[in-house]
Order: structure tokens, then sequence, then C-alpha cells
């Protein structure tokens, strides 16, 4: 292995510089504001009235606004305004929702009135596309859109859930139903091996999750999806881009609005597991292990589920105020959500405290703030899921006594769950500082120094117990000695962004360009401590602190309580620079070329940097002479190339490491001596990883844009993947160490559409959206120029067996093992059929896959992936005079999903109910083997394959607003009752607690565990805004 | 304009702030191996980190104990069901290529071996104290010695790596070739490592010149030069040093860690696993009480090996029903307690390894088990029966008969000396002897196959002649290296 090459010279002996780089951002942005602060003085007055263009009738709340400044007005409620005009401020921009932008010319001008007419909403819309915003019209990349409204259809336990169902090219799998947990989502497929999750630009802070944002106080989200609206964000927008506008104040507001929303409802879990009864239990066990019950009809019959789970409240509530006066707008808003699990123990409260502030210091220059704080607390509860399903159904609970009872060989889950106190609290800090200035008339420049803060604590403790045997013995469930764990981690990140705008509008030509430079930190640390043998068991005492304890030689040791200390800190850092241009002709022709330059730091300085490049064209044919015969309000072609990069590895692998926390012992007595050597091999080498994406795209809109639509054809070739690879063992790397190589390529390609019909039947509003995706997964490369490793194996379960296999040809994380072919009937068929040595009549006949006359590990075969072929939404929405009702359907098809927690057996547990048909003498089943605990039959093999397509009603919701005749004597403007479902109903086949298994490990997807169930959640809640 | 431009200049000047300071990060607290070892202190951390890889769990042949479990001392013991496909083949010879654990054991010995080259390469640089120098360079190159002599016997010839920057194509050395290395190292060792009794009592657990000899003897045993095994374990016998603990069981037990008997032992702490060691572990008797995973379940042969009264049966064997430290062994509820065929006939005792055995009443406190790699016993019965090849059958016998008296415990009734000098017949006694008195500790296996007895005595096991003899190169490291390590002959 070549080594690092960089020497210890390298390293300076002086504190990192982040504070001398502040500081010299800081300064920029000092001198930056002086020179701002350049007022012209008022020259001339101007009146007017702004009316609607065909009634005449007056338009108030108009805003106008002298071009290239701040300074600007509202019309009143008679449609008048008046505004002060410096030398050379000639033109007025006169904007209002709803309307076409109206630019003017008042040169000597004092009095006039200025028509508006009706806009095309839909092509007129501004599109937010990462460091600016373009009308939908000059759109050429694949950018998707999601407005509040529909963000509140599901009781979003996250704000990345409100996108399932309701976006193409996306999907997000909730990874577990536990309170608190966090969404697996996936633009256009699996791209790396790495993390394959999109970012968020929050308000223009960039951020790995949203977990900590109320969905109540976003306003809109865009998925960015190929690589020309991606490519701006260069190596960060690898895996897709999500793009989150939180709430402000706006100037059309003559008021300030308060709104506050109350919800409150219940989870359940959807199904339980068919599992053996006590008695069915028993005649397994006696078939296995004859006369282990002496009467089947006698053994108790807990249902450890029912015991378990429970029906469990959620709540959230919400006030907002929003409002806007001529120096500033602002939105503030306070939200608690609280949430218990359907498991006992588990449960996570969240506050969250927006402001959002804009003022206008001067008529051209604004600055503000969004700022978000958001502290948690989250109780966990242990694994009981897993342990319900393997606890033996023929165990009571409790003793007669009311101690809890031995189950055997997994432990009592009600033990597990009431001797765990295991909480997790934190707050999280986001946002951003920004200005923004308006130079000459075309030119904007904003700085904006945005930081994402978090602190989080851990705490456990177990206390010393014991669950006994029957018998009165101590069973192995038990903990010898009390536990405190404790665990503190800070995580900050900066981000500090210079971007100049520049718009231009000449007769047909239109250019919009942005040029910028960003750098950013982003630093974690890491600080845990555990402690054993507390002094007293109430939490009074969970602190770690020296207690002592007796060692070996009967030295009274003072420190031996506390262990496992670490305190690990890492940083790293990334500097960028940006350009993008957007052209358009005519609103008819339009160009976008983008490029970024990207260095990060983990990566040693010959491959530092990056250059990802994008060009993208577009077309609107609407607009073009021969069309105004074809039928189409709106039709588009658009195509878009580009190149991305990614980064997403740990910080240091490119350095060869020395490992330094090893022990060695010596001497009678045995005493531990600190030792180190060197760590597995880092790869100096290390570059980015690069995909190419290709998108082709057509858009319409038909019978007046009734029925609109989206199409688009991409095709996303990762290239040079950052994996971590085994090496040979003789480097001496240590079992299960990998090191990263870029060595790999993966193909995504597919279709993705979005249809919707809109219309109206005399009182009722109605739409229908369907939208989908197909989606290739191909693993094209593995190994690359390193060499070595031409297959990943992954999936691993708890007992060591590995159940994915990524290797050239399949999808990335498929599952593999042996392919089951009924089973062995007699000895004839035994005998006949080549069988491993534990085989025996009535267990399963694997296929000899590679013909050589044995079955051994080399017959394990590819099993199907976990990667759905199509992921589809179809969502209904209704409105009759004061009602209405939305419906979200949300399905996939094709995906497999591996019973993972069926399979690992070493002990006796209780089995699932399809057992009960096995095989129990010649000819009886031809799938389900004879009964036993574990081993041969349990080896991975189709048996566990399940088809993990379904169709869920992902969000029913049904409303009630209160007319507006009865609202407005009491001055509110709306109110409104609903009625939400989520995951109401689930069609699928698949036979565990949800389909739905998701995981951040591409190579371990679609394996059930045993994972918390996704629950169904109903809920009532109530809306007002005054 | 001028404040305009001021922002531009501003602008640059931000823009010019050396990116390579920015962009240039290390690691935080830890160092790269560019740094590393340069001092005394750093040569002392990377000596002991040699030793670590023997407490590695996958050290002892990958974690489970399949060299016994080969042999005809043990089955795969635990409940029958537990690691029944992966460690269960190695019972009837039915494992493959891909067998469980084979992968684990080759990277960690050679992750050892690694560790070891650190010392070697880069400690000869570092100004420091010359005598500890050569001694920490010595006792890398002993624990090279064994980690590639583990490897060779295993898997025959194998990469030979003695650099810290080794070759990702490396292709296979033979085995003479690996050998000449494991002999060459374990000489330098002896000529430099000090005695047992030169360490002070913290030191204990390093390398020995002592441990180093008994090594080599084992060495040339395996390869049948026994003018060889005879001269380095009768250097051993004849230094002095070592004797046999009076009581069986302390031989491997806790009363006897770090003494008289034990030639090279590994220390391991029971208070937390981080310094302990899972081999006992994974041995210890399952169920109640509960000491462990109960692997090594000892064979009917092995019982009927001991002659009877032989007190090293009960040393060797945990029944059900035993009282052993005032515990009582009841054993896993889930398991059998025996195993029958059709015919009704006893196939397995669900029974545990005494030799593991710990005081103490939870699984950690089994982590504290020392295993002994060489103890005294092995010594003079390697130097027996090289004696007896070498035609010294009368200088045999006595060291023979000091294991034999120490294993009768006083009971005059069992166990006499043995007189016999004729050749052939002593060789079986001395192999016999061997089988009671190291059962369990992994010798047997490799006893069969040096000893030609393979074939007879483990082919009604499963086990075939010019196959088994060598462990398949895990099929994980032939894929890696796309072919350029190749198989071992049938397999």
């Amino acid at each position: 292995m070549k080594n690092s090459h960089l020497h210890p010279k390298d390293r300076p002996d002086h504190p990192p510089r982040t504070m001398q780089f502040l500081s010299q951002i800081t300064a920029f942005a000092l001198i930056f504001m002086l020179a701002l602060v350049t007022q012209l003085t008022a020259q001339q007055t101007i009146r007017g009235t702004v009316v609607e263009a065909e009634t005449l009738e007056p338009l108030p709340g108009v805003n106008v606004v002298v071009k290239g400044t701040l300074k600007g007005v509202a019309t009143n409620l008679d449609g008048q305004f008046e505004l002060d005009l410096a030398q050379g401020e000639n033109i007025l921009v006169f904007s209002f929702t709803g309307f076409e932008t109206v630019e003017l010319n008042v040169a000597g001008e004092t009095e006039i009135t200025v028509e508006m007419q009706p806009a095309d909403l839909y092509l007129d819309e501004l599109v937010v596309i990462g460091y600016g915003a373009v009308r939908k019209r000059d759109l050429t990349g694949s950018v998707a859109s999601i407005r509040s409204g529909d963000i509140g259809k599901t009781t979003a336990l996250n704000a990345e859930q409100s996108l399932q169902g309701r976006i193409s090219g996306v999907q997000i799998t909730t990874t577990s139903g536990a309170p608190g947990a966090s969404a697996a989502v996936r633009i256009r497929g699996v791209g790396t091996f790495n993390n394959s999750s999109p970012i968020y630009v929050v308000d223009g802070v960039i951020l790995d999750d949203i977990s900590f944002l109320n969905s109540a106080d976003i306003s809109s989200m865009e998925v960015l999806k190929d690589a020309s609206a991606t490519a701006i964000y260069g190596s960060r927008g690898a895996n897709g881009v999500i793009l989150v506008q939180t709430r402000t104040g706006s100037a059309s507001m003559d008021k300030p609005v308060i709104s506050v929303t109350s919800e409150y409802g219940f989870q359940q879990i959807e199904q339980e597991i068919d599992l053996l009864d006590g008695r069915q239990f028993a005649v397994i066990s006696n078939e296995i292990r004859p006369g282990t019950y002496n009467n089947v009809d006698a053994v108790p019959n807990t249902n450890w589920q029912d015991l378990i789970f429970d029906i469990a409240p959620i709540q959230s509530h919400q006030i907002s105020v929003a409002g806007s006066s001529d120096k500033a707008d602002f939105y503030a808003s306070f939200g608690y959500f609280a949430q218990d699990g359907t498991i006992q123990g588990s449960s996570f409260e969240r506050m969250t405290l927006k402001l959002n502030n804009t003022f206008r210091v001067s008529q051209n220059f604004k600055v503000g703030n969004n700022l978000t704080f958001a502290p948690y607390s989250q109780t966990v509860a242990p694994n009981a899921v897993f342990a319900a399903y393997r606890a033996q159904p023929v165990l009571n609970p409790y003793y007669d006594d009311g101690s809890f009872g031995v189950v055997y060989n997994v432990g009592n889950p009600l033990a597990s769950i009431a001797y765990s106190n295991n909480k997790n609290t934190g707050v999280r800090v986001v946002g951003n500082l920004f200005a923004e200035a308006i130079i000459g008339t075309d030119f904007l420049i904003r700085s904006s120094f945005g930081t994402d803060a978090a602190l989080n604590r851990g705490r456990s403790f177990t206390p010393a117990y014991v669950v006994y045997n029957p018998d009165g013995t101590p069973s192995q469930q038990q903990n010898e000695f009390s536990n405190i764990n404790k665990a503190q981690g800070i995580n900050y990140n900066w981000l500090f962004e210079q971007t100049v705008n520049w718009n231009k509008s000449m007769d047909r030509h239109n250019i919009n360009a942005v040029a910028g430079f960003t750098m950013q930190q982003t630093r974690s640390e890491d600080f845990r401590l555990a402690g054993q043998n507390v002094i007293r068991d109430g939490s009074d005492f969970w602190y770690v602190t020296p207690s002592y304890i007796i060692d070996e030689a009967n030295n009274i040791n003072m420190l031996n309580s506390i262990y496992n200390g670490v305190d690990a800190g890492q940083y790293y850092n990334m500097m960028s620079f940006l350009g993008r241009v957007v052209y358009s002709y005519n609103d008819t022709y339009m160009t976008t070329v983008t490029m970024r330059r990207d260095g990060s730091s983990k990566f040693a300085e010959d491959n530092r940097w990056g250059y990802f490049p994008s060009f993208a064209v577009g077309w609107n044919i609407h607009n073009e002479s021969f069309a105004d015969d074809l039928p189409f309000s709106d039709l588009k072609i658009r195509a878009s190339w580009g190149q991305i990069g990614n980064e997403k590895i740990s910080y240091f692998d490119r350095f060869s490491r020395v490992n330094s926390g090893l022990l060695a012992v010596f001497g009678n007595p045995d005493e531990a001596y600190v030792a180190g050597t060197y760590g597995k091999s880092g790869n100096p080498d290390l570059k980015w990883e690069t995909t190419t994406q290709t998108d082709i795209g057509l858009e319409f809109g038909l019978f007046d844009r009734r029925l609109s639509g989206e199409v688009d054809f991409f095709n996303r070739v990762t290239d040079d993947i950052l994996v971590e690879l085994s090496t040979p063992g003789h480097l001496g790397n240590g079992q299960g160490q990998r090191v990263r190589y870029n060595a790999a390529s993966i193909l995504n390609r597919g279709i993705e559409f979005s249809l919707k019909w809109e219309d109206t039947i005399s009182d009722l509003n109605y739409a229908i959206g369907v939208l989908g995706n197909t989606i290739h997964n191909e693993v094209q490369a593995i190994g690359g120029n390193s060499g070595i490793d031409s297959l990943l194996i992954g999936g691993f379960l708890a007992n060591g067996q590995s159940v994915t296999l990524t290797r050239v040809g399949r999808p990335i994380g498929a599952f593999y093992g042996y392919v089951t072919d009924g089973v062995f009937q007699n000895q004839a068929d035994l005998d006949s059929y080549p069988h491993m040595t534990q085989a025996g009549i009535g267990d399963l006949k694997f296929k000899d896959v590679n013909g050589d006359g044995v079955i051994n590990g080399l017959d394990r075969t590819y099993l199907g992936s976990p990667i759905p072929d199509f992921v589809y939404g179809v969502n209904l929405d209704f409105n009759w005079r004061n009602l209405d009702l939305s419906i979200g359907l949300q399905g996939q098809i094709g995906n497999k999903i591996f019973n993972g927690k069926n399979v690992v057996r070493p002990d006796p547990y209780n089995f699932e109910a399809h057992v009960w048909d096995r095989w129990t003498g010649e000819g009886t089943s031809n799938t389900e083997p004879r009964p036993s605990f574990g081993g041969y039959n349990f080896l991975p093999s189709d048996r566990f394959i399940h088809d993990g397509s379904f169709l869920r009603l992902r969000t029913l919701t049904l409303g009630y607003s209160l007319p507006s005749t009865f609202l407005s004597r009491m001055n509110v403007d709306n109110a409104r009752f609903y009625l939400k479902a989520n995951n109401l109903i689930t069609f699928t086949k698949y036979t565990g607690y949800t389909p739905e298994i998701g995981s951040n490990d591409v190579l371990s997807n679609g394996i059930d565990y045993g994972t918390y169930p996704i629950p169904r959640v109903i809920t009532i809640g109530f809306n007002t805004t005054f | 304009m001028k404040k305009r431009n001021l922002i531009s200049v501003t602008m640059i000047g931000l823009m010019l702030i050396s990116c390579t300071d920015f962009l240039s990060v290390n690691p935080q607290s830890e160092l790269t191996q560019e740094a590393f070892p340069k001092s005394a202190s750093d040569a002392l951390l990377a000596t002991n980190a040699a030793y670590t890889t023997l407490r590695n769990w996958h050290y002892h042949a990958g974690g489970f104990p399949i060299l016994d479990i080969m042999s005809d001392d043990s089955h795969k013991g635990s409940n029958p069901n537990d690691a029944a496909s992966t460690i269960g083949p190695y019972d009837d010879f039915s494992f493959s290529t891909t067998a469980d654990g084979l992968d684990r054991w080759w990277t960690t010995l050679y992750q050892g071996i690694r560790y070891s080259n650190v010392v070697i390469e880069k400690i000869p640089d570092i100004a420091m104290d010359n005598m500890i120098k050569e001694r920490y360079i010595a006792e890398a190159k002993f624990l090279r010695g064994l980690y590639y002599f583990d490897l060779v016997r295993a898997f025959g010839g194998v990469p030979l790596i003695t650099s810290t920057e080794p070759d990702l194509r490396a292709t296979r050395s033979s085995a003479e070739d690996v050998f000449a290395l494991v002999i060459s190292d374990l000489e330098s060792a002896i000529d430099v490592l000090p005695e047992k009794d030169e360490y002070g009592s913290a030191d204990l657990g390093r390398a020995t010149k002592g441990a180093a000899q008994a090594l080599l003897a084992r060495v040339y045993l395996f390869r049948g030069d026994f003018t060889n095994t005879e001269r380095y374990a009768m250097d051993v016998v004849n230094s002095g040093l070592y004797g046999l603990e009076p009581v069986f069981t302390d031989a491997n037990g806790e009363n006897g860690e770090h003494g008289i008997e034990s030639v090279f032992e590994i220390g391991a702490v029971s208070v937390a696993t981080n310094v302990g060691n899972q081999y006992a572990n994974t041995q210890g008797v399952r169920g109640n009480p509960n000491r462990g995973w109960g692997f090594n379940r000892p064979s009917i042969d092995l019982r009927e090996a001991f002659v009877d009264g032989d007190p090293r049966r009960s040393g060797t064997i945990i029944e059900l029903g035993d009282v052993i430290d005032g515990i009582e062994i009841l054993g896993d509820s889930s398991t059998p307690d025996e195993l029958t065929d059709a015919q009704g006939n006893v196939l397995e005792i669900e029974s545990y390894n005494r030799k593991v055995w710990i005081t103490g009443l939870t699984t950690t406190t089994q982590y504290g088990h020392n295993r002994r790699l060489i103890r005294y016993a092995d010594v003079l019965l390697m130097a027996a029966e090289a004696l007896n090849e070498n035609n010294k059958s009368a200088q045999a016998l006595p060291l023979l008969n000091q294991v034999r008296e120490r294993a009768r415990q006083g009971n005059n009734n069992i166990l006499p000396n043995i007189t016999e000098t004729n050749k052939d017949a002593l060789r079986d006694i001395i192999h016999n002897e061997r089988r009671v008195e190291l059962a369990l500790e992994g010798h047997r296996f490799w006893d069969l196959v040096r000893t030609g007895k393979a074939e007879q005595v483990l082919g009604p096991l499963g086990f075939v002649p010019g196959k088994h003899e060598l462990l398949p190169i895990p099929q994980s490291e032939i894929d890696l290296s796309q072919g350029t390590i190749t198989q071992n002959p049938n397999w």
C-alpha cells in the first residue's frame, strides 16, 4: 500500500485556523455593509392608482418598488400609492400575486394609472432553484414542488414524509416507527454505496437532515432532480437537493396574521404478525423434541405482541404570527410536538421556535435572519419487537408473585422495557444572518452566514437486576452491576456564502446570472463515559462518579467504575466557487449553463478540487406560431446534461492512521498496558466521486390546463464511487477492516411522470394526480482500478450471515442465498438429490445452482432486489362548499423483502404461523419443511424472500371549514376542523408489521430485522387564522 | 465607485486566502503512520501492540475451537442448533473453502504479522537504549514466528510479508520459505530474549528465550526434525526454570497463571472485555451456571482414552452434576443431555471443557482466563518424543514419567511409571500421553496429522487424506486476490 504523501511537518503546530477565517469573513462583511450606506436624496414624488385591467377596479396591496432597490410601498385600499423618487430612479415595478408584473418608466411623471393583467399563475410562478429563483416558464431543469397546503396533509412525524407519494422520482421509506426516527430519502435511485441521502437547503442553509423542522413552518419544498438543477450545489447535490422555504411575513399582509393549529390523535400498529399460539408451539416442540410438553392443552398461551404494543397518543400544536411593515417582514412561531411510541416506554417530544425577519435598512439594502431553535427529548425503548417475536408463547410474563417470568434465550421483553432508562435530549439551532444589497439596477449582492449547531446528550441507566428461573436460580437475563452510560455530542457547522446575481432584460433577451463563493466547516465532538455499580438505583444517582471496586488482585481501585471514556473530535472544510447563467429568448428558447468548483479537505492536495459543469436547454413550443392550432395551453421540451461530485465519506479516509486505543496485558497479576500501532491503511489517492446525469423532459398543459403533466427520462451514471473494499488479508488491515477506494460505477435509469387533472363542477373543485417512476439500478463495476473485491457483501444478520451481495450486473444490495426446490419427501428423494450432510427427510431441498453435485456456499445466488421497479402515488382532492376531502395513495411494485428476523435462530424461539403447515410425512408439504428450532432449514434462502409490493392509503383527510359569513362577524379569517388518518389501510402480501422496510445502509436495504412497526395514525385537528 | 472597488478588492482578497491552508485538515487526536513510532515510548507501544493480537477472539482459530472439533477429542458442542451450519461442518469434515472462521483467522494472523513488522522495520531507526531496542525487536520476531507458524501449519505456503508496505498482489510463497522465516525469526529471538526469570513480575507474558526455544521445538517436531526438536526442547528442560504445577488443573487454571509450568501464556483481565479474552467464554459452561457458549464438547472417545481413575479426566471434562468451586454444573436447559442415534447409542453427552474454567459467577469473569499457548508438560513430552525418535528412549522415560507422576496426584495405584524402551511401543505411549495430557488445548489434530495417523483415526469422521492435512485457503482471499493466491490441493 502506498502511504500518504503528507509528512509530519505538514501538520500545523498552531490551533486550527477557523477563528482566523471567521474574523476575515466578519471584516469583509463589515466593509461590505459600510459600502452600502450610500443613500441618495429624494428629488421627486409620484402618485398613482393601480387597477385591474378589465374591470378597472382598484387593486389594494400591490407592491410598488423602484427597480433595483428595495424602496417601495404597497397600494392602499383604494389602489393608491405615493412614492418619493431620487434622481435616476425612473423605473417602477408593480407586482401582485396573481397578476403579471408591470415595469413602467415614469421619468417626468407625477401622477399615473397602472393597469394590471391577471397572470398565467402557472407559468409565472417563481421556482426556487438555489441561489436564485426563475419563472417556471424559464426552467430548463427537472424541479418538482410541493406547497404548504399539501405539506399539512399527513400527520408528518418528520417534514420529509410530506413528500411521500407526492413527488415522482422520490422514494421515502420510514426506517422505523420509533418516535423520532428518521426517514430514508432517495431521489432517482441509489447512486452510491455511501450516504445516498439528498441534501436539504433550508432558507439557504445547507443541511443533512431536517428532522428539527416543524412542517407547519414550511411554505414550500422544491426537489431538484436533474444535473442542471442540482449542479449549482456541486458536490453537495449528487443525491439530489431538497430546497425548503419557511414561512415569512409578506408585504401583502395588511395586518399581522395569527394562525393556530392543534392536533391530537392516536397511533396503533397496523397488524400483528401471525405467530404460533401456546398450544401450537407445544405441539411443534414435541415434534422436534418428543416429550417436551406433557399436556399441550395445558400450556399457557401468552401473546407477547399484545403485551408490548399499546395505543399511543400523538399531538402537535402550533401558533404563529406573520406580518409586515414598511421596514420589516416578520414571522414567529412556536410549535410543540409529542409522540408516544406504540411500544411502551418510547416517546419523543420536540419544541420548535422559529423566527424569520427581514429588515429594510435602506432603499437598496436589507438584512435578515432565519432562525430555528428546537429542543427535543426522546425516550428509547429496547428492541422489544424482536424479543416479542421470538418469545415462546408457553411462558408466562409474570410469576404469581408479580415478578418477571423468565423467557428463555430471549429475555422477557417486559423486563427489558421496565429496566431500561434510556433518554436522549438535545437542542438544534439552525439559522442564518444575511444581507442583500441592490447595486445599480441589475445587481443583487448577498452575503449569508449560516450555522447549524446541535447539542445532543444521551443517558442510559440499567439497574442491577435478575430475572429468575422458575426454580429460583438466576436466568441469563440479568445485569450483574448497574450501568450508567453518558454521551454528549456537539455538532457545529458554519457556512459562509457570497453571491452576486445579475438580471437583465433587453428586448426579448432575458439573462439571469449568479456567481458566488462559499466556505464551510463541519465539526463535531463526541464525549462519552460509562460507569458501573452506581451507588443507588434512583435517578438522583445517574451520574458517572468514581466509586470503588475491588480488582483481581484485591486492590481497591478507585477508578474502575468509570470506563469507556471517549473524546473524539473531527472536522472538515470545503470551499467552492459557483456560477450560473440562465438565458432565455422571447420566453421561448432557454438555456442554462452552470459551473461549480469544489474543494474539500477530505482529499489530498492533488485531488482536492473538482469541476462540475452542466448544460441545459428548453423550448416553450406553445409560444411558437405554428403551435397556435395545437390544443396545448403550454408545451415545453427540455434536456440537460451535467456532472456532480460527491464526497460523503469519513473525513480522514485518506490518512493511514495509528491505532492508539489498544491494550496489552502483562504481569502477574494481570494488568493492562497501553499499546499502539499501525491501524488500517488509508488511501491518499482518493478523489471525487462523479455522477453524470442526462435528463430529457416534456411538460404540457391541455384543455386550458385542466390536464397538466410532466414526463422525464433520466440516466444517471455514478463513477469513481468512493467505496470501502475488503483488502486481501495479507495486507494486515485486520478482520472486517475495509479501505476506501474510488472503485465502482452504478447506473440508475428511469422514467418519471406526473399527471394532474383539475376541474370544477358547480360547487365541486377536484383534482386527481397520478405520479410514478421506474428505476433500473445496476452496478456496472466494483473494484475498478484498485483491482480488488469485485463484490460487496452486506446485509449482515445477528448471527453474522450476510444476505446481500452487490456485484456487477445486479442492483445494489441484491439479496442472495440458496434456492429451494421443495422438501425431501423420502429416502429415495434424499439419495437422488445433492444435499448438505445436515439435510434429512422432511428438510428443504436446495438447488445445486452451479451444478457441481455439491451443495455449498457457491450455490447461493441472486434472489431479487430490495429496490422497487415502480413507485407510484395517486392523490385525490375534493372541495365542496365548506367540505374538503383529500386522499393520498402510495405504492411500490417489484421489490423484495428479506425476513431476517425469522432466520437467526440459535435457540428455540416461537415460530411464524406458516410453520403449522409443516411437513409431517411423505406428501404432506412441499414448501414448509419439518419443524426445527433453527439450523439447516433456516439458512438464508428464497424461503425468506417475500414480495414487498404494497399499496397504502397513506393519507385521508376530511375537513370542514366554518362559513366565512359566520367567521367574519368574529374577525376570523378562516377556521377549519379536520380528521386525518395516516396508513389507514395497506394492501400487501408481506406478513411482517409493515412492507415499508428502509435502511440508510444501501447494502442492508429491505431486510426486516424486527423493526419497530410504523403505526397507523388517526388525528383530529383544528386550524384557525385571524 | 471607490467603495465598490473596495468590495472587489476584499472579495478577491478573501478568495485568495490560501485555499491550501483552509482545505488542509489533519485528523484530530490521531497520529498518522508517518509520525509513528518515533521515540522510545512509541517503541514500547508498538511492541505491546504486537501482543494484542493474541487476545483477539479471531486469533484462536477464527474464534471457535475448530482444531479440537476436527480431532477425535471433541464435537461442536453448545446447543445443537447454534452454529450448526457454520461450525458443525468441522466436526465431520464437510466444511468448504467458504467455511466460517478461516478468513477471520487468516486476516487476524496477518494483522499480528503487520503489528510485528512495524516493530521489526521501524524501531531500528529510533534512538533509544540499545538493549531494550534489541529486546523489543526480538519479542516481535518471536510473535511473527508464532503467527507464521500458525499460518503455515494450517494453510501451507502463504504470502510472506516482512514489510509494513506489503504488495497488494503478493502470491503464496512455498511452505519451505515460510518455515525458514519462522525458524530464523525464532533463532534470532532465542539469541536476544531474556529468560523468564530475568523479567520483572510486571513483564510476565512477554516473549522469553524459553518460550522461543519451546516454540522452535514445536516447529521442528511438526516437521519431523527430531534432532532439532530434542535440541531446543532440552534447552528449555535444562534451563531449570520450569516445572510442573503440583495440581493438574492449575496447569491451565488461575492458580498457575505465569507459574512454574507456564512457558508462554496470554494474559487477560476479566474486569472489562477490552482487556479480556473471549477464548474461554466461547467454550465456557452453557446454561447454568452461565459461563459461556459451550462450544468444544468432549467426545466419548476422549473419555475412553483416559485410564480408569486418571484425575486428568475430570481435570479435562466437566460432566453435568459436577461441583466446581462450590458451583453445581446443571448445563443448558435447551440442550439435550445426551444425543443418541436411531439405535439408541449415545453419540454425545452434554459436557464442557474444564481447562477453560475460571472461578467466578458470570460470563465476564470467564474473559480473564489466561490461555496457555505453551506449557512445560508439552515441552517434556516433545523432548521425550524426540529423544525416543533419536534412539535415546532411556533418556526419554524420566521426562515422560514426570508428566505421569504429576498426573497421578499421589495415587500410586494409577498411571505407573513407563519402563518401555522399544522405540515403536514407546512412541505410541508418548502419543497417547500427549492426547490425555494436552486434550482440548488445540494440539491433537496437528499431532495426528504430523504422525500420519490422521487417516486412520479421523478417516471414519470424514478426514480425507491428501486434502484435510491443510485447511483450504479462505475463498474470500482467493477472490480478493483475483486468483493470484491459489487454493490448496483437492479443495
